[in-house]
């Protein structure tokens, strides 16, 4: 359909809650479709979620397949209608990049195991189990639909060393 | 713009940035990365800021005579050109936690291997936990490995350290995800 232009913080958008989708009909599978094509455009993308192209709807697409650190542990291509974490569990830090938020770095903490319940492109509820870069990713994306950035997410060992002795 | 490095150190208590920012606000100074803490009982202050027409020590005044009566040390240094730039450092990011009974050599002692394996530190912390009877130091370090270095050869060239000092080292690297 269209590769859309991606917003950059401060674009307020990218702060705002996005709104559930009521059906999975024609408008919310030309998101799906701008997601796609957005994130295969841009190379290097893992995954986005529409905030990202300044639509507030809870749709966002992963895929990891291409990438080196998911190439063996993934479910292809996943396009996510109103996702939510059922389960989560473990942890795994990663130092994640945001093509939101250009040329800055930060170590966020997360599962690294999901259970995710959502709609797919053709309406179906669908319930995966997710783990390692896959599950970060789908985290990372989900946030989005909260306006949550990985910023918001950001320790810094400083404090978690400090947070510790002060117990 | 000129860009300089502020450091202010002195005894811990509420208001120092407050009356350090306030000063530097009004002499139209943008700050820009900056690191404070407490370390020990002193509050430390290390700031990289910027200013379109100061050039040296003496442009700024007597402005920090209030932070100097206030017992507060303050030093200044003039970056040359480029000098506010950070460089882009390619490579894994490594995290390194030592931690063990208090003993003279353990910061110099693991910096000094990975110095010579030109393993990058970007960042380090050190701090003394535990009872007084039984004090244990904690270091976490932040590394950029070198091209071709993995987490095990880092592991490999610490193993010595590890023994002599008889201290508890955990190497990881955490990749660096674009999402």
């Amino acid at each position: 359909m269209a590769v859309r232009s991606i917003l950059i913080y401060p674009d307020p958008i990218l702060k705002q809650v996005a709104d559930p989708v009521e059906a999975v009909d024609e408008s919310a599978v030309a998101v799906i479709q701008d997601l796609v094509d957005t994130m295969v455009d841009s190379g290097h993308s893992v995954g986005i979620a529409a905030p990202q192209i300044g639509v507030l709807r809870r749709v966002l697409v992963v895929d990891v397949s291409k990438s080196k650190l998911g190439k063996s542990n993934n479910h292809g291509l996943l396009e996510m209608v109103n996702p939510e974490i059922i389960e989560k569990s473990g942890s795994k830090i990663m130092r994640e990049g945001c093509m939101s938020i250009p040329d800055y770095t930060g170590n966020v903490t997360r599962a690294e195991h999901i259970v995710v319940e959502f709609t797919n492109r053709n309406g179906q509820l669908r319930v995966i189990e997710a783990s390692g870069f896959e599950a970060v990713a789908i985290q990372h994306e989900l946030d989005h639909l909260d306006g949550l950035l990985f910023l918001d997410r950001v320790s810094s060992l400083k404090t978690d060393l400090y947070r510790r002795k002060s117990k | 713009m000129n860009h300089f490095a502020l450091t202010i150190v002195g005894r811990d208590r509420p208001g120092i940035v407050s009356q350090v920012t306030e000063i530097l606000f009004n002499q139209g100074c943008n700050l820009a990365d900056s690191s404070c803490s407490i370390l020990g009982g002193q509050f430390t202050m290390i700031l990289i800021l910027g200013h379109p027409e100061f050039t040296s020590r003496e442009s700024f005044g007597e402005a920090f005579k209030p932070l100097e009566d206030a017992d507060l040390t303050v030093a200044l240094r003039v970056l040359k050109p480029g000098g506010e730039i950070r460089p882009q450092i390619e490579g894994d990011i490594c995290m390194i936690s030592v931690y063990g009974a208090d003993k003279p050599g353990i910061v110099y002692h693991v910096a000094q291997v990975l110095g010579e394996k030109q393993v990058n530190i970007t960042d380090l912390n050190t701090k003394l936990v535990g009872t007084e009877e039984r004090p244990v130091y904690v270091m976490v370090i932040e590394a950029v490995l070198p091209e071709g270095v993995e987490e095990e050869d880092v592991n490999t060239w610490l193993a010595p350290t590890r023994d002599e000092l008889q201290v508890d080292i955990t190497v990881r690297t955490i990749p660096t995800v674009e999402l």
